[in-house]
């Protein structure tokens, strides 16, 4: 038989029986695409074998169906706990995309030949296990990144992606992409084959096992009754030399003591933006629109227009962004470019060249000022779309039918639009699935955002008290989507995956205010059997709760669901014993609590207007009277921190708790003569911190804040000022004139002129007085 | 004049300072292809400037740490553009314009110092007032500036601190670097910039804003910022290199800092300039002052006169001690608080490698 056509692209010895055509790749390669392209128009294959998971079957038909466009990605997934993923994303220029398309355009078979998912996301697993073991220090030789190192620097260029694109991707005549490749590729394995089997064994046997593997497909293919040399094998570049047909390939024996997982597999609209950002897979991925670009050139033939295109296009989003660059300066950043091109012996300027230029042209020699336009530019925000009818994940499903049901469609939309919620019962509608529609949207956006899919953002309502409303903005994006397809791994429905998340996190929960948001999620989120799950596990951790502030802040949020939790048609009557539980030892914990220092001093007061708060709104299930009594205990002692007790002691005012002769009795005793000033102001400024009015109506108590202030030394003086300084900085201007009126009146000066002096500025002798104090030595304060 | 009597002057240009490095590498270089005027093609220039190999003879590295830089220098004046080099006080932007220079024209002494006294006349021409009155306008009456000389000669001018100039005087290159003509009415002439011909100027960062530069001048430099030595090794490296070179031209009389000490001294510097220790652990007050890199060098070969000419001629902790003093209490009193405050606060706990520097750092801030 003659062959004339593969002769002219294989490399293959020529008394060797008639191999297939093995072409090497890079993944999102620009230029492998366009060379296998041209391989494939001059061989005319009737198969061709993509290294791929096998087990994609349809979906790789579907891969390039109409309506689809890249980036899209087929993703595998175990459907069992503990989920683990392989991703496989495709761009337009990826060579097994073209491949793909290549042979629908010409009815060619077409098939991915590497290791079904079920096997490979098994051994992933078993890799895992026994790395450790590998001596430590020798680690990075093996990822090759060392060596990648040394061949960049070797060809002076600055790192391996500059020497990668100016060696492979910028030359276009034939065959020297597959030659070249193939060549440095059996290079750098007999290079780091040996290492890799001393080192890595676990992923030297997997090769092998995918490469026997492979082989095996290779032949199955011949079987099929395809001639070897009408069949294109694609693979990596690494692999491409340990597909030769002459070694052996996998037994039907061996195949089946592979170990396997249940997997299953879906398509998903992927993004330039997760392409480059996921720099595990493939290469040559940091910049995916650029490529794109410069596959859009070769194919038009018209690679030496690329750094215009690209430059141009960074200037003009700078020029968007406002930052005016010249057409002028394009053309000296094109001249630069190829410049550092020639410098390298290079055809054309690399990303790298492309960039530095544009830093220094458009920059000025800032990267910080072309940065984002760079960004928008190399990555772009271009987003994959996969039609209507082609294999979706069953949460994608459920979400599309959730939506139909809550009258939600029309916001899947990219713009942006208001969504104002009323969960109370509507009473004029009929059924109840219209009584109740706004709950149950608000029901589904939340469950939306507890699993990260960023379709809903939930404004805060300005009427902190109307809990039966909200504001929510909805916004659709092809991200979102993807969101979506990703919480397939956390359950077949919204409802599943949701309850999946928030019981994980339940688990790893170890404080009790988490596990009382949770319950206020779970229960946001209509899923009443996480929220028990939820109340069991505060019930456990409440046992060892020993922080003031988080037992305040917990009995907080569970007063508040308790409030409001009808409005959600929830059960809340579980949470009452753990908030009485809770309280009690907040109750009992507030003497010890309270004597600490006054940096913490400021949550403590958090934290008691909170427990204050919660016994006021739930008087009948929580015993204020306890709470009352330990609130005047701490007012009462002398060996906590004053400024709480003071604060204690704002609150038996406000309650009535405490008449005006104890007030008096105690305003005398905290700020008697010889009680250190600072001990003396913190007290007051701890009084000052509630219901000013309270205070300001008192004029007794002003009375005796004069008389403990003129029985002041100098030093002590000046001590109690900066407290007294702190206490007040918080009043308002209006309540400020108001005692400074007050103490006019006991001093018996005339209101006005009183008022009128501190409206004045101050003059330069004040201010030097008053700077003194800056300097004022405080000691250990 | 002579060779002979050249080599005793107090500063060697990079021309003459490495006059063998650049003779090796022309040789090595003959065959390649060279830009019209450049008398060593682009990859030569960038073995000159970042080190290598021509023949036999080793070159060494003038520029450390970061060669994508130089290349993007190189580049740029391989498209005839003007450059421009930006950077903090000390970060050699005067040494590699003249080092490229150097390598690629072969001369870098046609230079303008940018002060505030720099006029038009300085950029472009001037007359010999005597011959002017006496014969009028005339080829031998002009005074050409060093911009002009390069312009005929197709070489390269260096313009130094450019931001220090006068906005006006700025402008004036405006036209030269766009038109690559100056025009001499007075000659009824205009000079045509030969090939190969272009300026490398320097500004530095600190003088933000003394003479903002315009956008319209901006636009036709091509601006490189130089950074700060990224790590402590390049830097000390980059030290030990130059006192190395600086001691050998001045016949210091005494005995190399060792690594040590370099090192010492190094990161003393870095800690006062980025204000963190260099574990980031505790934060340090930075001096008024500039605290550069080359503050550094200068502060070495400073402490080496004193040990040579004063001391035994080995290098002692009482010499860096000085040294350090003079670099870092430049006039103010504060100078003295902050670096009394990084000696007892951070110095003080180094241990006992440091303990005699600190002693003698104490006694010397008084």
């Amino acid at each position: 038989m003659a062959k004339p056509v593969q002769r002219l692209y294989g490399d293959e010895r020529v008394s060797e029986a008639s191999q297939p055509h093995y072409f090497g790749i890079r993944h999102l390669s620009p230029a492998g695409s366009y060379h296998l392209l041209a391989l494939l128009n001059a061989v005319k294959p009737t198969a061709i074998l993509i290294e791929g998971p096998s087990d994609a079957g349809d979906l790789a038909a579907q891969l390039t169906s109409r309506g689809v466009v890249p980036p899209v990605a087929l993703l595998a997934y175990t459907d069992q706990l503990p989920v683990r993923t392989l991703l496989y994303p495709f761009a337009d220029y990826s060579p097994e995309y073209q491949a793909l398309k290549w042979a629908g355009r010409n009815h060619c078979h077409a098939e991915f030949i590497d290791l079904p998912t079920s096997i490979s996301l098994a051994l992933a697993d078993r890799r895992r296990v026994p790395q450790a073991e590998a001596p430590s220090g020798e680690e990075p030789q093996l990822q090759g990144g060392g060596l990648y190192n040394r061949i960049a620097e070797l060809s002076g260029e600055p790192d391996y992606e500059a020497y990668w694109e100016r060696h492979f991707e910028h030359h276009l005549e034939p065959d020297v992409y597959r030659r070249s490749i193939l060549h440095y590729s059996n290079e750098m394995r007999s290079l780091t084959e040996d290492d890799e089997l001393r080192l890595a064994p676990q992923e030297s046997a997997y090769n092998e096992i995918r490469e026997s593997y492979m082989r095996r497909k290779i032949h199955e293919a011949i079987m099929q009754g395809h001639l070897p040399e009408k069949i294109v094998v694609l693979s990596g570049a690494h692999h491409t030399s340990a597909l030769a047909l002459s070694l052996p390939s996998m037994t039907d024996a061996e195949l089946a003591k592979l170990p396997r997982v249940s997997a299953k597999m879906t398509l998903m609209p992927y993004s330039y933006y997760k392409l480059s950002s996921h720099s595990g897979y493939g290469a040559g991925n940091q910049a995916p629109a650029y490529f794109e670009l410069m596959w859009r050139c070769m194919q038009d033939g018209e690679l030496a227009s690329l750094p215009a295109l690209y430059l141009s296009s960074v200037a003009a989003r700078m020029r968007e962004e406002g930052t005016w660059r010249s057409t002028a300066s394009v053309i000296e950043a094109v001249r630069m470019a190829d410049a550092l091109a020639a410098m390298h012996d290079g055809v054309r300027p690399t990303w790298r060249d492309l960039r530095d230029a544009a830093t220094v042209l458009f920059g000025h020699g800032e990267l910080s000022v072309v940065a984002e336009a760079l960004a928008r530019t190399d990555i772009g925000t271009a987003i994959g779309r996969l039609p209507e009818g082609v294999s979706q994940t069953p949460v994608q499903d459920d979400l599309n039918r959730e939506l139909k049901r809550l009258k939600l469609e029309k916001y899947k939309s990219l713009v942006a639009a208001d969504l104002e919620l009323d969960l109370r019962e509507n009473r004029r509608v009929k059924s109840e699935e219209s009584a109740y529609l706004d709950l149950n949207r608000s029901v589904l956006l939340h469950r939306l955002a507890a699993l990260g899919i960023r379709f809903a953002r939930k404004q805060t309502v300005r009427q902190s008290d109307a809990t039966w409303a909200e504001h929510w903005v909805l916004q659709w994006s092809p991200e979102a989507e993807i969101e979506t397809v990703e919480s397939t791994l956390k359950g077949e429905t919204v409802e599943l995956a949701t309850a999946y998340v928030l019981h994980e996190e339940l688990l790893a929960c170890t404080d009790i205010a988490e596990a009382a948001k949770l319950i206020r999620r779970s229960c946001e989120c209509g899923l009443p059997q996480v929220m028990g799950q939820a109340t069991s596990a505060l019930q456990r951790l409440a046992v060892d709760a020993g922080s003031f502030e988080g037992i305040a802040g917990t009995v907080h949020e569970l007063s508040v669901m308790l409030q409001y939790g009808t409005i959600r048609r929830v059960d809340t009557e579980p949470l009452v014993p753990i908030m009485q539980q809770l309280f009690l030892r907040g109750s009992l914990m507030l003497q010890e609590a309270a004597g600490c220092n006054d940096d913490a001093a400021a949550g403590m007061i958090e934290a008691i207007h909170l427990l204050n708060t919660a016994a006021q709104e739930h008087y009948e299930q929580l015993d204020a009277a306890l709470w009352v009594e330990q609130l005047r205990l701490l007012a009462e002692r002398d060996d906590r921190n004053a400024k709480l007790s003071g604060y204690a002691f704002s609150i038996l005012l406000e309650r009535n708790a405490a008449g005006e002769d104890e007030c008096a009795k105690e305003v005398a005793r905290r700020l008697s003569p010889g009680i250190p000033a600072d001990i003396g102001a913190g007290w007051f400024e701890g009084i000052s911190m509630r219901n000013r009015y309270a205070l300001l109506s008192r004029s007794y108590l002003w009375r005796q804040l004069d008389e403990y202030i003129a029985s002041l030394e100098a030093e002590p003086f000046k001590r109690s000022l900066v407290f007294l300084r702190r206490a007040f900085g918080s009043f308002e201007p209006r309540e400020k004139a108001a005692i400074a009126e007050m103490m006019g009146d006991l001093w018996g000066v005339d209101a006005e002129s009183a008022g009128a002096r501190l409206q004045q500025p101050l003059n330069e002798e004040e201010k030097e007085s008053l700077d003194e104090l800056n300097d004022f030595d405080f000691g250990d304060l | 004049m002579g060779m002979d009597q050249k080599q005793n002057v107090l500063r060697l240009s990079a021309e003459k300072l490495y006059a063998h490095e650049l003779e090796a590498l022309r040789e090595a270089d003959k065959a390649a292809e060279k830009p019209a005027g450049w008398q060593l093609s682009p990859r030569a220039v960038l073995t000159f400037i970042t080190g290598g190999q021509a023949g036999e003879t080793v070159i060494t590295p003038k520029y450390i740490g970061n060669k994508r830089l130089v290349e993007m220098a190189i580049a740029t004046l391989l498209t005839d553009r003007a450059l421009l080099l930006i950077g903090e006080p000390g970060t050699a932007k005067s040494w590699l314009s003249e080092n490229l220079t150097a390598a690629i024209h072969g001369d870098s002494s046609k230079v303008v110092q940018g002060t505030a006294g720099t006029s038009e006349e300085h950029v472009r021409y001037s007359w010999n007032y005597a011959l002017l009155l006496a014969q009028g306008p005339s080829d031998q009456a002009l005074i050409r500036s060093p911009i002009l000389r390069a312009m005929e000669g197709g070489g390269i001018a260096r313009f130094e601190e450019i931001s220090r100039c006068a906005s006006e005087v700025q402008d004036a290159l405006i036209s030269i670097l766009s038109e690559k003509t100056i025009s001499i009415p007075e000659l009824g002439r205009e000079v045509s910039a030969e090939r190969g011909f272009s300026i490398i100027a320097t500004a530095n960062t600190r003088d933000r804003g003394v003479n903002e530069m315009s956008a319209a001048l901006k636009r036709r430099f091509n601006i490189l910022v130089l950074p700060a030595p990224s790590s402590i090794e390049t830097e000390i490296d980059i030290v030990r290199r130059r006192v190395g070179e600086i001691s050998a031209s001045y016949e210091l009389r005494a005995s190399q800092p060792d690594e040590e000490a370099i090192r010492k001294v190094v990161t003393i510097f870095r800690e006062l300039r980025s204000g963190v220790t260099l574990d980031g652990k505790e934060k340090v007050k930075s001096p008024s002052g500039v605290i550069s890199t080359a503050e550094a060098i200068s502060l070495l070969t400073g402490s080496m006169a004193l040990a040579g000419s004063f001391g035994s001629g080995e290098l002692t902790d009482e010499d860096v001690a000085a040294g350090l003093q003079g670099a870092i209490v430049k006039d103010d009193v504060k100078d003295q608080q902050v670096w009394k405050e990084y000696l007892d606060n951070i110095m003080k706990k180094r241990g006992s490698s440091w303990r005699s520097l600190y002693s003698a750092c104490t006694e010397m801030n008084g």
